[in-house]
């Protein structure tokens, strides 16, 4: 039986069968075991294809990728250790990622306040929104070469965008009742401001930093793709280039690792500063 | 301030919504003329859409009057203030503040430190009965409770007069009687004006010292006054309850 | 604020974003005719205008006419998208309801899902080649990930009474699914094609950028190559604006198809 019809009636007719058959089903039917069951089995076809089908000479075991990530630990690949590479791209993501809020946030913010200045903004804002930051890359390298410059401008450009789009959704969501309240408790304009519209504002805002930071992550790679001596990036081009899979894909595993981990960081984050229920913008 | 002069008047206030730059003009209120005494409970009745809200939010002073004119005390009423405590019937607490934080959110606007402010949330939150909830936030909190800290938020700033705005529709019917009994046991240990909106007849008669009935269509007019003069705790099944119900009732064919 | 004075405020308020969008123009205009910025590096809106009308029929400089470009891009994009579509929705849809499905598919797929689009690009091409396979298999990988998970999450949050309803009337699981599962989440599938969507075209762009002989990512990287930063705004823009334009098809297919279904994810 499905786990949403256990859920909701608790009524499992097969559990009250009894005997090995049931058994078995009852364990395989076990969200826990299928995950485990999946994973070892995962594994063993790779390694297997790895070995033995047509497509062997294109992937590596398990075993290789692990391996090749324990030697670029050490070995230093122009220059620096996978580390070294790992920090390259984070420190872009960060720097990129502080000026695109900054620069985001602030204007979003007064969007959403003054008719003028929305007005003036919005619609330019708008011709360059459905553009993918990556498209910026060819201006972005004609201006500033292949230095870091370039690929910190791609990150701004990415993480500005969804920054900017939830300060002013955020604020401009806020409900308008709750200005009826604080000014009723005798709140004048600027502790309105900074009593409710902040407050209110902010697990949009912080949702769109997530978004923001998901993107960031992503256009550092892009950068370092097309043109770069180091990070994350550069790795795993390097490996299509000297035909080293196990670097490609061993490069692959920490940088989804690393995502995965920058969003359980930011979730942990948003739990301590939003303990209060996150209301969705619409 | 002579002693027998009312506490909140409403001369000849009406009230015309216009749109699309005074092409279209709504009039929600017309003539409406009230004296409330200091320390009376009144209780205004009406229908959905007969303007009651608005003449409650005139009297706050979130919306002014298109004619007419609002007093307190004698001085006109230009705009909010925390000497009118408002409680809104979507409760409209901050929900990134805790119940002590929504409280003593008044006394903070007004710069009063913070022990002493405590001291004075901790006194309204015990006064409708959520001691020990201090530290709750909105959202882990039940409708009646979340109403109760509304209630205690407007009176931290010791309010001239309490305006409350259908505070109950929110709430299922237990809970609803249960605040209506909660409403009388705190107004009776910390009187003051009280002005109540509601659409519930049994609930008007229930609460109030007075009650004043509203025409069931736009422009929303007064229509009459009841006097209900008995003791309280009041209980709804008595006669004289049932027979001022079923006067009500006729006469605004409001159903219940 | 008396009527008259908001009425001006608010024409006010109606034009600036015309004349927003001409003060931009104007000024790019003017930041390469006055000499500020370089010609080299960056081309005015009428240059960018005159190449957008020559390529319309020239294949100079880069190899191909816009059209070819476009189409390319939008072929290799909407192949990715579509076997993405095929083999997303239903997985997740199945994952939603059935704890097998979920239990063998979820680790493969949370493997998977943390991987940012771009990354997947050395090894697609390490596999496939630059050509069009290796492009849909990136597409594919990227657009995959939130159509399962809004398939999924579609049925999770399925009226739970509907559910308990139709066990009522002897429903089996698969009708259950078929029935009411899958037409409550319809409205969640639809968001992730959105999202799928625009994260298609934006890794496309990118694939493009970085190994093609074709499409409009290879026209912003000629654009580069060849010094010539018209191509490159023409490219940026084309990519802009059919993204936008796919995305208001969907759209309207979405409002076609849903038209009577709440949004929010429960048939009621």
């Amino acid at each position: 039986m499905s786990s949403q019809a256990e859920a909701t009636l608790g009524l499992n007719p097969r559990v009250y069968q009894s005997g090995l058959g049931a058994r078995l089903w009852s364990f395989f039917h076990n969200r826990y075991v299928l995950y485990g069951l999946s994973v070892i089995g995962f594994l063993a076809i790779w390694h297997w294809a790895a070995l033995h089908s047509s497509i062997a000479k294109f992937l590596p075991t398990p075993a290789e990728v692990w391996t090749e990530m324990v030697r670029l630990s050490g070995d230093r690949l122009a220059g620096k250790t996978l580390w070294g590479h790992l920090w390259a791209s984070l420190r872009r993501v960060l720097i990129g990622f502080a000026i695109g809020l900054a620069v985001g946030v602030p204007l979003g913010l007064f969007m959403a306040l003054n008719k003028y200045v929305n007005a003036v903004v919005k619609p330019v804002f708008d011709l360059i929104k459905p553009m993918p930051p990556i498209s910026w890359i060819s201006l972005s390298i004609l201006w500033f070469g292949i230095g870091e410059e370039s690929k910190v401008f791609i990150i701004v450009v990415g993480a500005f965008v969804p920054a900017l789009i939830n300060s002013y959704n955020g604020i401009r969501l806020v409900d308008p009742a709750l200005y009826d309240a604080i000014r009723m408790l005798g709140g004048n304009r600027r502790q309105e401001l900074l009593q409710v519209t902040f407050p209110a504002g902010f697990p949009a805002l912080f949702a769109g930093f997530q978004i923001a930071l998901s993107v960031a992550w992503g256009c550092v790679l892009a950068a370092e793709l097309v043109g770069a001596r180091s990070g994350m990036g550069y790795i795993i081009i390097l490996g299509m280039k000297v035909f080293n899979p196990a670097m490609i894909i061993g490069g692959m595993v920490v940088i989804a690792l690393v995502a995965g981990m920058l969003s359980l960081l930011l979730n942990k984050v948003e739990k301590v500063i939003c303990p209060w229920k996150r209301e969705l913008p619409q | 301030m002579k002693p027998d002069q009312p506490k909140i008047v409403c001369q000849d206030v009406s009230k015309t919504f216009t749109q699309r730059f005074g092409k279209v003009t709504i009039p929600v209120l017309e003539s409406i003329d009230l004296a409330v005494e200091e320390n009376e409970f009144l209780v205004i009745v009406g229908p959905g859409q007969c303007g009651k809200t608005t003449l409650l939010r005139i009297m706050a002073g979130l919306e002014t009057p298109s004619t007419g004119r609002v007093s307190l005390d004698g001085a006109p009423v230009t705009g909010p203030g925390p000497d009118r405590g408002l409680v809104f019937q979507k409760y409209m607490l901050f929900p990134w503040r805790t119940v002590v934080g929504n409280v003593e959110m008044g006394p903070k606007l007004r710069g009063v430190p913070k022990a002493e402010r405590r001291e004075i949330a901790g006194h309204y939150i015990k006064l409708v009965g959520l001691e020990g909830f201090e530290k709750a936030y909105p959202h882990q909190l039940s409708g009646g409770m979340k109403q109760r800290v509304g209630i205690a938020r407007a009176y931290a700033n010791n309010p001239k007069v309490m305006l409350l705005d259908e505070p109950f529709g929110q709430l299922d019917a237990q809970t609803r009687y249960l605040m209506e009994q909660e409403t009388v046991r705190i107004w009776e240990a910390e009187k003051r004006t009280v002005i109540f909106v509601t659409n519930n007849i049994d609930e008007a008669i229930y609460l109030g010292d007075r009650i004043i009935t509203m025409e069931g269509k736009l422009p929303g007019r007064l229509k009459s006054t009841y006097q209900v003069t008995l003791p309280r705790p009041r209980e709804h099944m008595d006669v004289e309850f049932l027979e001022l119900r079923h006067q009500i009732t006729e006469e605004t064919e409001l159903l219940l | 604020m008396d009527p008259e004075a908001r009425q001006r405020e608010s024409r006010l308020l109606k034009i600036l974003p015309y004349l927003s969008l001409v003060a931009f123009f104007v000024f790019w205009q003017l930041l390469v005719d006055t000499g500020i910025v370089p010609r080299v590096l960056l081309a005015t809106p009428s240059e960018v205008g005159k190449l957008f009308i020559a390529k319309l029929t020239q294949a100079q400089p880069d190899g191909a006419v816009l059209w070819i470009h476009t189409v390319v891009s939008l072929g290799e994009a909407i192949v990715g998208y579509l076997l993405a579509l095929i083999i997303g929705i239903p997985l997740g849809l199945l994952m939603g309801w059935f704890v097998v499905a979920e239990g063998l598919a979820r680790p493969l797929f949370e493997m998977i899902r943390p991987i940012p689009p771009v990354a997947w690009i050395p090894l697609a091409i390490f596999w496939f080649g630059i050509g069009m396979s290796g492009k849909v298999f990136i597409i594919w990988a990227c657009a995959v990930v939130p159509c399962v998970i809004n398939a999924y999450t579609g049925v999770r949050m399925t009226n739970p009474t509907l559910i308990q309803m139709a066990r009522t009337y002897g429903a089996s699981d698969w009708q259950i699914f078929t029935r009411i599962c899958i037409p409550s989440a319809l409205p969640m599938v639809f968001g992730g094609l959105q999202i799928a969507l625009a994260l298609a075209w934006t890794t496309l762009v990118a694939a493009e950028l970085i190994a093609s002989d074709t499409g409009l990512g290879f026209l912003i990287n000629m654009g580069r190559r060849l010094l010539r930063p018209d191509m490159i705004v023409l490219g940026m823009l084309m990519v802009g604006l059919t993204g936008f334009g796919i995305g208001i098809l969907i759209d309207w297919i979405e409002k076609k198809l849903t038209a009577g279904l709440e949004r929010g994810g429960s048939a009621s």
